[in-house]
């Protein structure tokens, strides 16, 4: 071997890192926030949270900016103009979630130290670092866009969920918050290894770890009588695997736990950031073996057609039976994955398009929502009971308005974003011919309406016991802010579903021809 | 006179389709969005003083200027305007897409579609819609410290959906205007919310015409299913060039279509409402009760009227229930006693005239005749309003008598008199002519049944100069007497108080606006210039384009040689039998009701004593008992099915159903709650488990010969 | 610079097994017997070769010469994990200067190309500079 081929490799990489600039952007201002947050300067610490909202817009503007699709294509990116939608759509509601994380990082110690009853100790604050982490999971989905080959997968894939283990963990010191983190890390290990053996099966039955050259390996075996045990078992193992990701059956178990022992905002953030990460994953991995063209293997389709059915139920009727609101949000969020099966089952080019606007308006509403939720809180930390919620009508009619929005938005209700989420996944479906598929959607929502009512109905019904503490507000105002912007944008942006589908379908656009 | 018989060739020697010109896009007019806009921020203006509880007249004098400044704009895009429709886009507002073909997208951008239809209607909207409000700053003066703001607010937010009603760019828009005038007119008719009569007015007005509403916005859904959009401007290039095997319901949209407009414009089975709306101020009843709104139903047929135009028998619908109103309420509005309801039976009388007229395809005469109506009904109901403002809410012409005697009311008599001429068709006042316009065509046609419309509406024309000339007679001449109403609640004598400046301006103007309004038919008389309404029909969708007109005018040279009615042209026969009509109706009304009053009260009881016919005064007096006849037969089974509904829904289906389905998915979390137990391990396990089942399945399959 | 794309992949080992020769497993059957032999091997000789003495000094865990005691599922001072992963980042780090270095240097002295991998590795290492001010900064030196 001469040294030719490495330098070879190595300027092609080069030509890549144009793609990456928003990433390389978050990456670098990962690193400002982490150390802002140790500054011994009490208004650069509480800078942290907008800088990092500022990189946050600042890389979705520059992925719009720099993002070119001809270059993704020449790079070998499967779908080359994937990363032009769903980076400035990850970049945007990123934005709101960091937003909606305003005013419990840390909220104690700083008011400690704001009445003078403590010091600022570097090892106790955690701000800049949770910030970092949760720019490097931004970066880590930004990443998965552009992904060519299976490592590259694999490491964007981890860039996504490790912070969100560390999150987890030190967004709250008590007990059940590090049991949720120690399960969190333990199962996502334990699902990534069972999506690396997928990966390996994978290389085994094509001898490559890169999309394009995968694809070609399976069309060929597809012409001769069907795609190799071994290549069904691969992607089957990496689909069950991404599966954790998205909280699909059977890798859903974790999620209420996680999501009940996470902060609120965390909840928000996972609930969001490893579900879009899960789902481009399958896109690409799935899109090896004829997604978009409808070859996918049967026992695929089957198992797709199998999970999006049990997690819309299971994820529903666990709903119904919880108490907590963060472990509503944790089945409710499984079932939205069930949906987004849906359009993954149907494997039309528009049903994908579906999934990702879909994407699009599960996250604004989950900005919504969870801002509004996060503007009680108890003890500096959030308040998960319904019953918390009661006479938030009268405290704060606006963060109201929106739950209710939000939750209206969620069951899919005509005006709001939400409904043309499910309306395009069921035309998309329907039009794919997976009528059971709709019928169990169509079911499922009506039955979700029950859970989601109760997030109308407290606020806005309820009387607050007089005997329970009250909660107390949330001192920041961000939260609200972002949930009234995200809010609005649900009765808004429905008005310029024209042009948003073009966008969306722009995204799945000539997926790169097989060279 | 070029002017009649579009009608005769209308069933048999139908066009085949309609030919509007194409819009031209000009976003150079998109300062006409301030149209729009302006009563929109009076509307939100008005809301928030509402709100912030602001005493004084300033709600009204805004109102007032944003109005009197929309009809400067509509004036000025008067001027400008070229000759074919233009659309104007303001904004993107609706677009949705779920595929790739026309079927598969809804496009509603914020644009105002303006031809001279438009232009024609926003005159009168905008240019009464000041002056009312006018009139009402200083008639709602004793609610200032209560409902002014919200009054006027209810009034700016029915000009701004009018507004959109009438200019919007599309079919969506102008159902949006549709409700938001639904919605203003709720408000204002409830506008005394303490009075139970006024709530259930509201209600029953609101109730009525979401019959009418769901035949519309299903006329709506039908049109973009037909065709594939309901922007104005692709869908009359589309009417004009019908696709030949298109889905059968297309025959469906102008008879829903239809229903809306009847029930906007009180037509047929769903005129009940308008005279229980009289409960609104008077103003109200002014403006959108009789001037503006419930032309809405007009402005619908009119502009849509190539979509008429491929179905001609929904015309004749049309024409057949527009005639039958006109008769059926002009024989009610001659057995009542309340001022304001026999206005309001007239209004309805007179709508019916002018949906007679788009039936007969005479939509010249219709809209004539809406432009003269709204001047002259304007001006009786303001004139009412004045008495009602004057004598503490008195508008019983029993207890009212020779107004024009007493001072301070002369001008207001006198002007009543004006309005009641007119409404009477007087021969030479300007709705003589607009009538005869619409009854010529009928009595003009060769269809029998048209030829009978005709008739009728001419036997109704004497009905109304009857009972117009009843009321006047009665509560405007004769001896003085005057009983006041219930709203009087200073002590001692009771003195009425004659209206100020505002009141007697606004009356003054729309009345020598009743009497301009005739200046078109003037002009085309006696210059032999081209009637200017019929100039701004042109090349609308009213007319359905030039070639029609072309049509037509062969067709009136053909009618002026040819048809013989009478032995005169129709036009000249019905001019002569309308004014025999009109002054023997005046006539008898003078000896009943002026030089003889108690011939009336013996008149009445000899026909009482009639056996056949002796329950006819009492039956006229109660509206023939329609309402009871709507109670019985659609209220009484509704409320019985509802308690019956209620009774299955919480015995049966509460009680049984739900509750059993209710605990299924707690049944089924209970089976698998025992895998959440929140052990690491057990998750782990059972998710392993889950992977192995897979795989098992997967190497089941495999072996059973793969896939 | 080379145009055209080589595929990261293509640096994996470059005989492409396939899947349907069980033969040319043979060579990984070979390590794994190897494996499983030296072990036993070992095992077995010291068994019968070695002094076998029997006693507390014996059977004491090896601590690195350190002599132990007290259970050893005690909870030890969290600056021990601190100062065990900021030397492991720093470790790994040279594990990537080291190829680097190997091909830096073939580069022409002075070229772009040079210029570029110079750049690249100043920035990983700027990156290693921020962990480092990090790790100073929130007090992992400090033991007190």
């Amino acid at each position: 071997m001469t040294m030719l081929a490495p330098i070879t490799l190595a300027s092609s990489m080069a030509d890549r890192v144009g793609l990456l600039w928003p990433e390389l952007l978050l990456l670098i201002a990962a690193m400002v926030v982490a150390l802002m947050g140790l500054s011994k300067d009490r208004t650069i610490r509480g800078a942290v949270g907008p800088v990092s909202i500022l990189a946050v817009l600042a890389s979705g503007v520059l992925a719009l900016v720099t993002g070119g699709a001809e270059a993704a294509a020449a790079a070998g990116v499967p779908f080359p103009a994937l990363a032009q939608w769903l980076k400035p759509m990850v970049a945007l509601i990123a934005a709101g979630l960091m937003a909606v994380q305003g005013g419990f990082v840390d909220q104690a110690l700083e008011a400690a130290i704001g009445r003078n009853a403590a010091a600022f100790n570097p090892l106790r604050a955690i701000r800049g670092e949770f910030h970092a982490f949760a720019l490097f999971s931004i970066a880590g989905v930004m990443l998965l866009t552009t992904a060519t080959d299976l490592i590259w997968l694999f490491l964007a894939l981890e860039l996504v969920s490790l912070p969100t283990y560390v999150m987890v963990a030190i967004g709250r010191s008590d007990r059940p918050g590090l049991e949720a983190a120690v399960k969190y890390f333990f199962l996502g290990a334990m699902a990534t290894a069972v999506m690396l053996m997928g990966f390996a099966l994978l290389y085994g039955a094509t001898g490559s770890l890169q999309f394009d050259l995968i694809r070609n390996a399976f069309g060929a075996q597809a012409a001769s009588g069907g795609i190799a045990l071994l290549g069904v078992g691969g992607l089957m193992l990496t689909a069950i695997g991404l599966f954790f990701k998205i909280t699909a059956v059977p890798m859903h178990f974790y999620a209420p736990d996680v999501y009940e022992g996470a902060p609120l905002p965390v909840t928000a953030v996972l609930s969001f950031i490893p579900k879009v990460a899960g789902f481009v994953g399958l896109i690409l991995v799935l899109g090896t073996a004829g997604l978009t063209s409808g070859e996918l293997p049967k026992p695929i389709i089957a198992l797709l057609w199998m999970a999006a059915i049990l997690t819309m139920s299971l994820g529903n009727m666990g709903a119904l039976l919880q108490h907590s609101m963060k472990r509503t949000m944790a089945y409710s969020s499984i079932a939205h994955s069930g949906y987004m099966l849906v359009a993954l089952a149907a494997g039309t080019t528009d049903a994908l398009d579906a999934l990702l606007f879909y994407l699009f308006a599960y996250g604004v509403t989950t900005v919504a929502t969870f801002g509004g939720l996060a503007v009680i809180q108890r003890a500096g930390g959030d308040a998960d009971r319904f019953e918390d919620l009661a006479g938030l009508r009268r405290t704060n009619p606006w963060a109201t308005s929106m739950i209710v929005l939000g939750a209206l938005s969620f069951t899919g209700i005509p005006p709001l974003l939400g409904f043309f989420g499910k309306f395009w996944i069921l035309t998309s479906a329907f039009e794919a011919g997976q009528v059971a598929l709709c019928i169990f959607l169509v079911v499922n929502s009506l039955v979700s309406a029950r859970y989601y009512l109760r997030f109308m109905a407290t606020p806005v019904i309820a009387e607050p016991d007089s005997n329970a503490t009250p909660t107390e507000r949330n001192p920041s105002r961000a939260p609200v802010l972002a949930s009234v912007v995200f809010g609005l944008a649900l009765l808004i942006l429905p008005c310029f579903t024209g042009s948003i589908f073009g966008w969306v379908q722009q995204a799945t656009d000539a997926p790169a021809k097989a060279q | 006179m070029t002017l009649s018989p579009i009608t005769s060739m209308l069933p048999g020697t139908m066009l085949a389709s309609s030919d509007v010109p194409a819009a031209t896009i000009a976003p150079e007019f998109a300062w006409l969005g301030w149209a729009l806009a302006l009563p929109a921020i009076s509307a939100l203006a008005c809301t928030l003083m509402a709100l912030c509880k602001v005493k004084g007249k300033l709600p009204g004098w805004l109102t007032v200027a944003s109005l009197g400044t929309c009809f400067v704009l509509i004036l000025k895009a008067y001027q400008s305007m070229p000759e074919g429709p233009i659309v104007v886009p303001l904004a993107e507002w609706m677009s949705f897409s779920w595929g790739p073909s026309d079927f598969h997208s809804l496009q509603a951008a914020l644009e105002l579609y303006i031809d001279r239809l438009t232009i024609f209607w926003m005159l009168f909207v905008s240019g009464l819609g000041t002056l009312i409000a006018l009139y009402a700053t200083e008639y709602m003066e004793h609610d200032v410290k209560a409902g002014y703001a919200r009054f006027f607010a209810g009034v700016s937010i029915f000009l701004f959906a009018m507004t959109a009603l009438v200019m919007g760019g599309n079919l969506l828009l102008l159902y949006l205007g549709w409700e938001g005038v639904g919605l203003a007119s709720y408000m204002l008719i409830g506008y005394f919310f303490t009075r139970p009569s006024a709530v259930a007015a509201a209600k029953k007005a609101f109730i009525v015409n979401r019959i009418g509403d769901l035949g519309l916005a299903l006329g709506i859904f039908l049109t973009w299913r037909c065709y594939g959009t309901i922007e104005y401007s692709e869908l009359f290039q589309i009417a004009g060039n019908p696709p030949r095997d298109g889905p059968w319901e297309e025959a469906l949209i102008p008879y829903l279509l239809m229903l809306g407009a009847f029930g906007k414009s009180a037509q047929g089975p769903l005129y009940v409402w308008l005279p229980d709306a009289m409960e609104g101020p008077t103003p109200v009843s002014a403006l959108i009760h009789a001037a503006t709104m419930v032309t809405a139903g007009v402005f619908l047929i009119a502009r849509c009227y190539p979509l008429f135009l491929l179905q001609p028998d929904a015309l004749t619908v049309v024409a057949w229930i527009g005639g039958l109103t006109a008769f059926w309420a002009a024989t009610i509005g001659m057995a009542q006693y309340d001022m304001k309801r026999v206005w309001a039976y007239s209004t309805i009388s007179q709508l019916g005239y002018m949906f007679l007229g788009l039936g007969l395809g005479t939509t010249f005469g219709a809209c004539f005749h809406t432009f003269t109506h709204a001047f002259f009904k304007a001006c009786l109901f303001l004139t009412a309003g004045a008495v009602m403002h004057g004598f503490a809410g008195q508008l019983d012409i029993r207890k009212l008598s020779g107004l024009s005697k007493i001072p301070g009311f002369r001008m207001v008599s006198w002007f009543a008199l004006l309005g009641a001429l007119w409404l009477a068709a007087f021969p030479f006042s300007a709705a003589f002519f607009s009538k005869d316009e619409i009854l010529s065509a009928g009595v003009g046609s060769d269809r029998a049944d048209f030829q009978f419309l005709g008739w009728l509406g001419l036997f109704t024309a004497g009905l109304t100069a009857y009972y117009t000339f009843r009321v006047w007679f009665r509560a405007f001449a004769g001896p003085v007497h005057f009983e006041p109403g219930e709203e009087v609640h200073a002590h001692g004598e009771f003195h009425p108080h004659s209206p100020r400046w505002a009141m007697k301006l606004s009356i003054a103007i729309i009345g020598i606006g009743a009497v301009l309004a005739g200046y078109p038919a003037y002009e085309a008389m006696f210059l032999h210039k081209e009637n200017w309404v019929q100039w701004m029909m042109a090349g609308s969708t009213a007319v359905g384009g030039a070639g029609v007109v072309e049509q037509a005018a062969d067709h009136a040279a053909e009618a002026s040689s040819g048809h013989q009615v009478l032995g005169m042209s129709a036009h000249a026969a019905t001019s002569v039998a309308g004014s025999i009509f009109g002054i023997g109706g005046i006539l008898i009304a003078l000896y009943l009701h002026l030089i003889r009053r108690s011939a009336a009260d013996s008149l009445r009881r000899a026909i009482q004593a009639t056996p056949l016919i002796g329950w006819i005064p009492g039956a006229a007096e109660n509206k023939w008992y329609v309402d009871e006849i709507y109670n019985a037969v659609f209220c009484v089974p509704l409320w019985v099915t509802g308690h019956v509904l209620h009774f299955i829904d919480k015995h049966i289906l509460d009680a049984g159903v739900v509750d059993g389905i209710g605990s299924s998915p707690s049944l089924v979390g209970r089976v698998f709650r025992p895998l959440y137990g929140g052990v690491l391990q057990s998750y782990a396990v059972t998710m392993a488990g889950g992977v192995g089942l897979i795989l098992a399945w997967l190497a089941y399959t495999w072996l059973r010969g793969g896939f | 610079m080379v145009s055209h794309v080589l595929p990261l992949a293509s640096i994996q080992p470059v005989v492409l097994l396939a899947a349907d020769s069980l033969q040319s497993y043979a060579p990984v059957a070979l390590v794994v017997v190897m494996v499983i032999g030296f072990c036993a091997i070992n095992i077995i000789a010291s068994m019968l070769i070695g002094p076998s003495t029997e006693g507390t000094v014996k059977a004491i865990a090896y601590e690195s010469g350190m002599n132990p005691w007290d259970s050893a599922r005690k909870r030890f001072n969290v600056r021990f994990y601190i100062m065990a992963m900021t030397f492991l980042v720093f470790d790994v780090e040279i594990i990537f200067l080291y190829p680097w270095a190997v091909a830096f240097a073939d580069l022409e002295p002075g070229s772009a190309e040079a210029k570029l991998y110079l750049a690249r590795m100043a920035f990983f290492v700027g990156t290693s500079v921020v962990a480092y001010i990090y790790a100073w900064k929130k007090g992992v030196f400090r033991w007190d």
